[in-house]
């Protein structure tokens, strides 16, 4: 008995990590707007690895080995949520996710679980392609949900490392007072966008053109997931023709050849949007992601 | 007050049915554009309000966010802002069937491995159509702590429907330290390819040392532990022991610990674009008697694997979901000290002390999101034998097994891929198989996210 307690001791000694109270906290970020935000509200008092950068396509990524060492060490998984990342992360969570990092858990924030989200369906199937029934999950191209999920953030902060409560709360007021005066700035910029039309490759815009007021005319993917087809692009360029189309949306990780091709025919431009922090070199803060955005919008013609 | 009264009057006036009492032109013309200055001024001054009240209105959102969020919660408690969506069948276990198929052509009658005796898996299918094995996968968390996952599969083996338990198993999820339990049936962490089910293999078959030396997969019954380490590279360290009964075991009594693995393995990234793996590991059959070559060759004795294990995934564009490229391989080892007896070749018992070796390498690359293209090359070396078995199915006769494969896949969505693949086999002396193969695999309902 008393052998086996001192194996048990010893294995204590082995696999217990340093004491939280000397340690930064470790935030494991899905998306690199997330890991973005987490710089914001966490500054000096935490470490932020972000799993994925803006040129690649967040549905599909691999359980990679170097994930796994960053869930090992993470205090927070702090994600988009709503199955965006269930070719993955449950992966992760289940092999290398201790009790702190689990659904449910004040570890574990999904921002789509704290905002309205769009396009949540009643009836689903795989013939509709790649979809979330539980609705679109890239919900961070609106700044008010950003402003939502930046308390949120604050708040699990806090609560993990308590000790730091007042600088995260600090942080929080500092980054929402900065923010609301960014989002009235961006707002007036973009009044002039209300009411136009863009062709988007796939739905990842839902909720910045609902913000700006703007509208889809057509998605260049068939369905959610499925590259673009010859037949349905010649079907897209009949049903933009005529209509006031200001731009194609494609982001860093998406192909381009099927925008370009239906720009040469259709005259309507490409816009290389940053889609996230990292997309492009002025997207280099949350700031810069939505500045950048509304001004390539706007340069559209 | 005038202003109000000239409004009255401008509007009686503007109104007013009959055009006899019309103003002049000037007069009618002055009063529009007042009245116009007017509406842009009350537009200006609503368009201040709706911007107030809007203004407000989040102010009032984010603070009652912020009350509800710093209310204090119970133990690990999410605080009650998160809105889910909770549906009627969300208690049901995650079900989820592969269904694959296939069609085989194959330029030689018989297949037989060089100086291997071989497991019914290790051999090359019927020819013709057939459905290859069909999946069936229930899967769920049992409570916070346990997740639990049984795979049926269905297949054909000479005319008769076999039903398979291929794995049956409860698996800890959120052990603290990176610690992993997993319990019941499975398929045992040894080398890369074991682990995975082959519906998600690279390629139609598996490689000839996964056939020759675990009949395609070892799965046990038993217990395995592994622990992630808090190292900056990914680190892992594990160990199961099993009943012994699943190929390269057999004949246990249930008594005792038949069979034992162990494994580490490490891995991380190379700039934004690569990662790798590499991983050493072991499997050790403690007396066993195994049966083989359909109950021809038995062998008695102790069993050991030794696997070394590389894989790099490489994106040339960035995007894995674009382009990517895939390098795998695997050296497989095996020690055996024990007893031979080829009832076929009439041997009796022969004492034998020796080893077998084999590799397999192989790239996979995909150049459009929708199509892959493979190759692999595998090979096998039996060792020597004594002289009591020359002759036997354990001497090769001076040939080494080898397999060559080409392989064009399309994936249609993550749930649907077809693939046609070629394989040129030389498994013994004067054997040339030319097969073409055509498969395949589509998944129905869950299905479950894919490992590394």
């Amino acid at each position: 008995m008393r052998k086996l307690l001192f194996i048990m001791a010893g294995m204590g000694v082995l696999f217990a990590s340093p004491s939280p109270a000397f340690a930064r906290l470790n935030v494991f970020a899905c998306e690199p707007e997330w890991a973005a935000l987490t710089e914001e509200i966490g500054g000096d008092l935490v470490d932020v690895t972000s799993a994925t950068n803006a040129r690649q396509d967040v549905h599909h990524i691999r359980a990679k080995p170097s994930l796994l060492a960053a869930v090992r060490k993470a205090d927070l998984v702090f994600c988009s949520g709503a199955s965006l990342e269930i070719g993955w992360l449950p992966i992760l969570i289940k092999k290398a996710g201790g009790p702190d990092v689990q659904p449910e858990t004040i570890g574990w924030i999904m921002a789509s679980d704290y905002v309205e989200r769009l396009g949540v369906l009643q009836q689903v199937d795989r013939s509709m392609g790649h979809i979330h029934p539980e609705g679109n999950p890239h919900v961070h191209l609106d700044p008010y949900n950003i402003s939502i999920v930046a308390s949120v953030l604050e708040d699990r902060l806090a609560m993990i490392d308590p000790d730091n409560a007042a600088q995260y709360n600090a942080n929080l007021d500092r980054f929402l007072g900065h923010w609301q005066a960014m989002t009235k700035k961006w707002e007036a910029d973009a009044r002039a966008l209300k009411g136009q039309n863009v062709v988007v490759y796939h739905n990842a815009w839902a909720y910045l053109l609902k913000w700006l007021g703007m509208d889809i005319a057509a998605s260049l993917e068939p369905k959610p997931g499925v590259p673009p087809t010859a037949s349905h692009l010649e079907s897209v360029l009949k049903s933009v023709e005529g209509k006031n189309v200001k731009a194609i949306l494609v982001s860093p990780y998406e192909d381009e050849d099927a925008a370009e091709w239906l720009s040469s025919k259709s005259g309507i431009p490409v816009v290389h949007m940053p889609f996230t922090v990292g997309g492009n070199d002025n997207a280099d803060d949350l700031d810069g992601l939505f500045s950048e955005t509304i001004r390539l919008l706007k340069e559209a013609q | 007050m005038s202003k109000k009264l000239l409004l009255a009057a401008a509007s009686v006036a503007l109104f007013s049915i009959s055009p006899a009492l019309a103003a002049s032109d000037t007069d009618l013309e002055a009063l529009r554009n007042e009245i116009r200055a007017m509406q842009s001024a009350y537009e200006s001054k609503i368009q201040e309000l709706e911007q107030k009240v809007e203004t407000l209105q989040t102010q009032q959102s984010q603070t009652a966010e912020r009350v509800a969020a710093t209310e204090p919660a119970a133990g690990n408690a999410v605080p009650a802002t998160a809105t889910r969506q909770v549906n009627d069948n969300s208690f049901n276990p995650e079900i989820g069937v592969i269904l694959q198929g296939k069609y085989q052509s194959f330029s030689e009658n018989s297949s037989e491995f060089a100086g291997f005796a071989v497991g019914e898996e290790a051999e090359r299918g019927e020819e013709g159509f057939g459905i290859d094995e069909t999946e069936l996968n229930f899967s769920a968390n049992v409570d916070n702590l346990f997740r639990g996952s049984a795979t049926v599969a269905l297949h054909e083996h000479e005319g008769e429907t076999e039903v398979e338990i291929e794995e049956a198993y409860v698996e800890t999820t959120s052990l603290p330290y990176g610690l992993q339990a997993k319990g019941g049936r499975f398929f045992s962490e040894l080398g890369y390819l074991n682990s995975h089910h082959s519906h998600a293999d690279d390629f139609a078959d598996r490689p000839l040392p996964n056939r020759a030396f675990l009949d395609s997969n070892y799965g046990d019954d038993g217990v395995q532990i592994s622990a992630v380490l808090p190292t900056e590279i990914y680190s892992e360290i594990g160990g199961g022991v099993y009943r012994g009964d699943d190929f390269p075991g057999g004949g246990a009594n249930g008594g005792d610990i038949g069979s034992w693995t162990a494994y580490g393995r490490v891995g991380g990234d190379i700039g934004d674009n690569t990662s790798w793996r590499l991983g050493a590991s072991t499997l050790q059959v403690e007396g066993g008697e195994r049966s083989a070559n359909e109950d021809a060759v038995i062998f008695n004795g102790d069993s050991g694997l030794y696997i070394a294990d590389a894989r790099m995934v490489y994106a040339p564009t960035g995007n894995n979901a674009e382009q990517e490229i895939t390098l795998q391989g695997e050296y497989f080892y095996r020690d055996e000290d024990g007893s031979y007896n080829d009832m076929d070749a009439g041997t009796g018992d022969v004492a034998y002390d020796d080893h077998q070796s084999g590799w397999y390498t192989q790239g996979v690359y995909k150049f459009h999101p929708q199509w892959r293209l493979g190759a692999r090359y595998s090979q096998l070396y039996a060792g020597d034998v004594p002289a009591g078995l020359a002759g036997s199915a354990l001497d090769d006769g001076g040939h080494d097994p080898w397999a060559a494969s080409a392989m064009v896949d399309w994936t249609n969505s993550e749930f649907s891929r077809a693939r046609v693949q070629f394989n040129r086999e030389e498994l013994a002396g004067g054997s040339k198989d030319n097969q073409i193969i055509l498969q395949y695999i589509m998944s129905l309902g869950a299905h479950g996210a894919h490992a590394y």
